[in-house]
């Protein structure tokens, strides 16, 4: 009955999440026409092209049109899958986006996955220490990584590992340019060249996504790392451990087991909404990089009043942070028995 | 995961192949030309709207034209010169005595990349999308004095001519530009559709072409690859180009293109920025070429139509106050062609352009014209520039504000995103500002056709001069080249009493590249032709 009522659960708040993405379309649409600047006349470039070019152009990206008309064509398009196209690459929005997407998801948990598995000891370690100089020690590196700018850190990375040492690949894009296209299954490079036991080729976009990975891991460290640590304050401090202490459990059964499963709770949230902001945000990490992600390709998009696009990604990141809210709900379920999640 | 022995030898083989790989690998790379930008291609056919200068300077590699141009060297650099036409796919070109007639005879070898053989009716195709398409392409034609496809006939097997129905100077000029790419017809009609019969869509993403390149991969925003092709025989020597690949990437970071150049991962770049240039020469880890951009100017432009500056005397009173060394100075640190400081008055000593204008520093002047404007006690007025160009215009305005300030203007400085400038620069809405413009066919006439005459989007300081439209007019049909020269010193000395904006300077362009390159070649359209280049 538990998998029905968790099936029953996901269709309602895909449901209710419908009217959410509707407004983020319409506020989109009507925000990128707002701003000043006429897509027409920037893309009419060249000196021979005239007013007739601008006006062909405009006809052509249907801004001719009034804009509840332009809006009602565009909400039909979308329902049926048709993001439009972006001037900028020549492309369906749903093809770049497509292409682009799964670039800057794998970059992006990989990130996070490196931002986990480093946090989570250190609060760990720095809310069993706390006040001592380990914990301060925790809370330097963290504030570090925060405190420094993702394109900084990208770059001092790159100064030193490639530049410098010679040990990364240049950091240009997922694959050594000069290697062959890897086989396109996933869309995930490790993931593929795993699947078809491409091992060097795996090693090599390894070492491609180790470093904007762990720049993009820095900025995140903070979070992560304080929620642990404050959340396993508490719980260290609740009754349950108390009793645990008195009747003798090891300290690391009592920490580990029961500590820190309850402090993950709020740990879980904060991931989420850490994946959400990373990959909308990591712009910069793909600019330094040439990461050929959608952050980068939406802003490009942006500064030249590219309107599809720009759409088209909100649309996509609105979507994500329905789905990832939806997947923390249900982790709470499994962690903690008493969640009801309805 | 299990591991198994026959894992364990496909590594080990693999292992091994990878190594034996080596030598092929650093063959291939020795014979693979890569190139890193700051911008994308991001079309293949350079007439689509919103094509990239980048995707013009890739058809030059991947299309053939029917015609190119020669190059000269000027100070030890290989620079473009259009006065010498050189054959591309037309093997021959020939114009009537009352140049109105052109003829092109086809090379009997050349074919498309698929291999078929290039026709007459290829090329009147291609020559009809010119001036029929929904593109960049009718409004350069134009230029040329050519509007429909009735222009252009197929005089026998291999012959095809150029109906023009008055002399043009610019008409074989433009079959050399980017846009007058030819096109394989029998395989684009194949992607033709009845809402674009001339396959604009299909060419954005494919090439059908006869260039000395074809593509291997197209990924608008990341890279394109090419490989040579054997059959190309409308090179010079009839021999394919040098490198036998060439991998064209985007790298928006600019001193990660720096970077890339300097270890020699990348072979050549032309964006880097300028400090980066400066590392580079001090460390001498990689060959910089200099070329003064001849066929652009940065100016700094006026609305003439409209309060103050429809008054002449408020114009060259500003022209007077501009602290030209320093802002030559502090915005490219000197690096370029000034376009002000001429001594000549009056009529120019040269009927070319652009060219330094007799522009000066004389704030006691400007003082003395802005009280005779009738502004003794000064004005307010803003100064736009685009957020791209802030680089270059951020310390000129600076300056700008500082000198006008001495003869009582206060200026607000307003930098606008790309896009808003443009549009109120079509629009007219710009009351003072600066940008750059640049010509394909830099023939002085034209560029004041394009930047100085009409009520059109380009005309910079919106001037409506009609002795210059006359002159425009009368040059651009001129047959004596004595007497086209009288009509561009005249429109030249015009502008220079008129000021409708004023000249500032043109920028170098610095290509960084390995020491072992050879033969870069700076051309019109400002990008690389890959089949200049040579790994000597």
């Amino acid at each position: 009955m538990r998998a029905a009522h968790l099936l029953r659960l996901i269709f309602w708040r895909l449901v209710s999440s419908i009217p959410a993405l509707i407004g983020v379309v319409v506020i989109t649409f009507i925000l990128m026409r707002v701003l000043p600047g006429d897509p027409a006349v920037f893309f009419s470039s060249g000196p021979t092209a005239g007013q007739e070019e601008i006006e062909n152009l405009r006809r052509q990206m249907g801004l001719d049109k009034p804009m509840y008309v332009q809006l009602g064509i565009y909400l039909k398009d979308v329902a049926s899958g048709n993001l439009g196209r972006s001037i900028l690459t020549g492309q369906a929005v749903t093809k770049d986006i497509a292409q682009r997407l799964p670039a800057s998801l794998e970059l992006t948990l990989t990130a996070l996955l490196i931002a986990i598995v480093v946090s989570i000891p250190l609060g760990i370690l720095a809310a069993l220490r706390s006040g001592t100089w380990i914990d301060h020690l925790v809370r330097f590196l963290c504030t570090l990584g925060v405190c420094m700018p993702t394109f900084v850190s990208g770059l001092v990375l790159i100064f030193i590992f490639y530049f410098v040492l010679g040990w990364a690949p240049d950091p240009t894009g997922r694959i050594d340019i000069f290697a062959a296209q890897p086989p396109n299954i996933t869309g995930f490079l490790l993931i593929d060249f795993a699947l078809t036991g491409n091992w060097s080729g795996w090693w090599a976009a390894f070492s491609q996504i180790i470093l904007p990975a762990c720049t993009m891991a820095l900025f995140v460290l903070a979070p992560l790392a304080r929620m642990t640590r404050a959340s396993m304050l508490a719980v260290l401090r609740s009754e349950f451990i108390r009793t645990a202490r008195s009747i003798g459990m090891s300290e690391w059964r009592i920490t580990i087991v029961y500590a820190l499963r309850n402090a993950l709770i709020p740990v879980i949230t904060i991931a989420g909404i850490v994946f959400s902001t990373m990959l909308g945000a990591n712009v910069l990490v793909e600019k330094v990089f040439s990461w050929p992600g959608v952050a980068s390709y939406t802003l490009d998009a942006l500064v030249a009043s590219d309107y599809a696009p720009v759409q088209g990604f909100v649309l996509l990141m609105a979507t994500i942070f329905v789905m990832v809210n939806l997947i923390v709900d249900i982790l709470y379920g499994l962690m903690d028995p008493r969640m009801s999640i309805g | 995961m299990n591991l198994n022995r026959r894992d364990c030898l496909t590594g080990a083989l693999a292992l091994s192949v990878a190594s034996l790989g080596n030598d092929a690998l650093a063959q291939s790379r020795e014979a693979t030309l890569r190139q890193v930008m700051g911008g994308n291609v991001n079309t293949l056919d350079p007439t689509v709207p919103g094509a990239s200068r980048e995707s013009a300077g890739m058809s030059m590699s991947i299309y053939d034209r029917l015609i190119t141009f020669g190059r000269k060297q000027v100070n030890g650099n290989w620079v473009f010169d259009q006065s010498v036409i050189v054959p591309e796919l037309a093997e021959r070109v020939e114009t009537s005595a009352d140049r109105r007639k052109i003829t092109l005879h086809i090379r009997s070898n050349a074919t498309w990349h698929d291999g078929t053989p290039v026709t007459a009716e290829d090329i009147k195709w291609s020559l009809d999308r010119c001036v029929s398409a929904k593109s960049l392409a009718p409004p350069q034609f134009q230029s040329g004095s050519m509007y429909k496809p009735e222009q252009f006939r197929i005089a026998g097997p291999r012959v095809v001519e150029i109906l023009l129905d008055e002399p043009n100077r610019l008409a074989i000029g433009n079959l050399g530009l980017p846009y007058a790419i030819m096109i394989n017809s029998t395989l684009a009609k194949k992607h033709a559709t009845a809402d674009d019969p001339w396959a604009l869509k299909w060419l954005q993403a494919n090439a059908a072409a006869s260039g000395a390149y074809m593509v291997e991969s197209f990924r608008p925003g990341e890279a394109v690859t090419l490989r040579r092709n054997p059959n190309w025989k409308s090179g010079p020597n009839g021999k394919p180009a040098h490198f036998e690949r060439v991998i064209c990437q985007s790298v928006p970071e600019a001193s990660t293109r720096a970077n890339l150049v300097e270890r020699g991962d990348a072979d050549i770049v032309l964006d880097l920025q300028v400090s980066d240039i400066a590392a580079v020469r001090a460390r001498d880890v990689a060959k910089v070429v200099s070329n003064t951009q001849t066929n652009g100017f940065t100016h700094i432009s006026f609305n003439t139509q409209v309060a103050p500056f429809n008054n002449v005397k408020v114009r060259q009173a500003f022209a007077a106050a501009f602290p030209y060394n320093e802002m030559f100075k502090a915005a490219l640190f000197g690096r370029g062609q000034p376009l002000f400081g001429a001594t000549w008055s009056g009529s120019p000593t040269s009927p070319d352009f652009p060219a330094p204008m007799p522009n000066h520093t004389d704030l006691a002047r400007a003082k003395a014209l802005l009280v005779e404007a009738g502004y003794p006690n000064g004005l307010d007025v803003t100064f736009n520039f685009a957020l791209s160009y802030a680089a270059v215009a951020e310390p000129m305005a600076a300056l700008m504000k500082e000198s006008l300030a001495k003869i009582g203007v206060n200026l607000t400085i307003q930098k606008l995103p790309d896009t808003q400038l443009s549009t109120l620069q079509s629009e007219k809405k710009l009351s003072f500002y600066m940008d750059t413009g640049s010509a394909w066919l830099p023939a002085t006439y034209y560029f004041f056709w394009v930047y100085f005459t009409r009520a059109q989007r380009w005309n910079l300081a919106n001037w409506d001069n009609p002795r210059v439209f006359e002159l425009v007019n009368k040059a651009r049909t001129e047959t004596n080249q004595a007497a086209y020269d009288a009509y561009c010193r005249e429109m030249i000395s015009i502008m220079a009493a008129e000021t409708p904006l004023v000249l500032a300077f043109q920028a170098n362009i610095d290509a960084v590249m390995a020491k072992k390159i050879d033969g870069f070649t700076y051309h019109f359209h400002r990008q690389l032709d890959y089949r200049d280049l040579r790994r000597v």
